[in-house]
Order: structure tokens, then sequence, then C-alpha cells
């Protein structure tokens, strides 16, 4: 199974000693509205949850986004 | 032009498929060597081809692989589709004049993005030529 982190790297093409729950869109070059939505299809599939509309629209960080899933009180890691 | 399908995210489940089949001409192997500018020998030289160990000329492994965007585009989720993102796997080689067959079966689908992901398999007598996962998402 994979990791919140092995995720990220994936699809955001970056390392995983560079993913901090603080980075946004404005840190990473490869977060954009497309890969953004692939991003969170892949933390559905992978964690077996659903996110709300309201959720992926207003999520800022990745921190907000593993809060997210640790409310649903998946383990990610 | 022929109208394509116009599912919805509510009438899609995981699990659905659809499919179509195809025979690729000479003349469409023509257009798409002009079309893409790949104009190999392989795919347009009969005697060339000859001497290869497939014996006469092959579709383009790109032209076989252009039926995953007939396939979101045009039958699931059809109108609605926004491609986002496709593999292939080109794994056996089409003939002119085969007739191939595309199905696409839903693997996962997000309710809170649109996106779906499709599994694409191409089949030529039942065997798997070319296969991929082609991620799409349905537009409201």
């Amino acid at each position: 199974m994979r990791t919140f982190n092995n995720i990220v790297a994936e699809v955001f093409k970056i390392s995983d000693a560079e993913i901090h729950d603080g980075l946004s869109s404005k840190d990473i070059p490869e977060w954009d509205s497309m890969n953004y939505l692939l991003f969170v299809a892949e933390l559905e599939k992978e964690f077996d949850l659903s996110f709300s509309m309201d959720e992926v629209m207003t999520t800022q960080c990745l921190g907000d986004i593993r809060g997210i899933i640790e409310a649903r009180g998946k383990k990610h890691g | 032009m022929v109208n394509p399908k116009d599912l919805l995210l509510k009438d899609i489940s995981v699990g659905d498929t659809a499919s179509f089949s195809r025979i690729f001409t000479r003349n469409d192997v023509l257009a798409f060597a002009r079309l893409s500018g790949d104009q190999n020998p392989l795919h347009l030289d009969e005697a060339y081809a000859r001497t290869t160990r497939f014996g006469r000329r092959l579709a383009h492994g790109m032209l076989v692989g252009s039926l995953c965007s007939t396939l979101v585009g045009m039958y699931l989720p059809g109108k609605r589709c926004l491609y986002l993102s496709q593999t292939l796997f080109f794994r056996k080689p089409v003939f002119i004049g085969d007739t191939v067959v595309v199905q696409g079966v839903v693997r996962a689908k997000s309710e809170s993005t649109g996106v779906l992901e499709i599994g694409v398999s191409i089949t030529k007598d039942d065997e798997e030529v070319l296969t991929g996962i082609a991620t799409v998402q349905v537009l409201i």
C-alpha cells in the first residue's frame, strides 16, 4: 500500500525529503489544477475515502489534505 | 457528425463498460503518417516491411492508441469528457485490415473531482494488442 508521501512524490514529482505539510501549489511547480485532481483521485482510491467538493476546493496545503484523511480515521503512512 | 454519448457522473459506476470495433485501412495508415509525420517504412513501404520479422506493413501504434481517445470522447463518458492522462502498452502488432475491439472498464470513480480511471484493452482475435489506463474528468 502506498503512503500519503508516496502519492505526493509520485503525482507532484518531488522527492520524499522535500515533502512537508506547509507545501502548497505555490511551492510545487507540478501542482497545477490537473495534477491536483489526479492527486485527490489517487488519495481517494488508495485510502478508500471520499472528499467533499468543498474540501477539494478549500484545501490550501498538503497539511490540510493530510488532516482530512486523519479526520476520517484513515492511516496514511 | 456522429453524436457522442452524454453520460453524467451520476450515470457512471465502477465496473461499467463500453466497447466498439474498428478496422484500419491503408488510407487510415497513410492519413496518420501525413498527420503525425511518422513516415517510417515499417508502416508505408510494403517491400521493406516484408524484409522484417512482421512480413507486412503495420498500423502505427499511436494510430491504434488513438482509439483510446475515441473510447473516452465518444462512449465513456462521451460528450462531457476532459482527457487528463493516458498510459499505453503496445503488446502485439496490428496489421492493415485487422479488426480490433476496444473495450473500456471504469476502475475507479471520484465523486469529489469527477475523475474516472478507465482501463482500456484493445484486442485482435481475443488477444490483447494494446492496454492502457485513461484518466478523464466528467465535466458538469
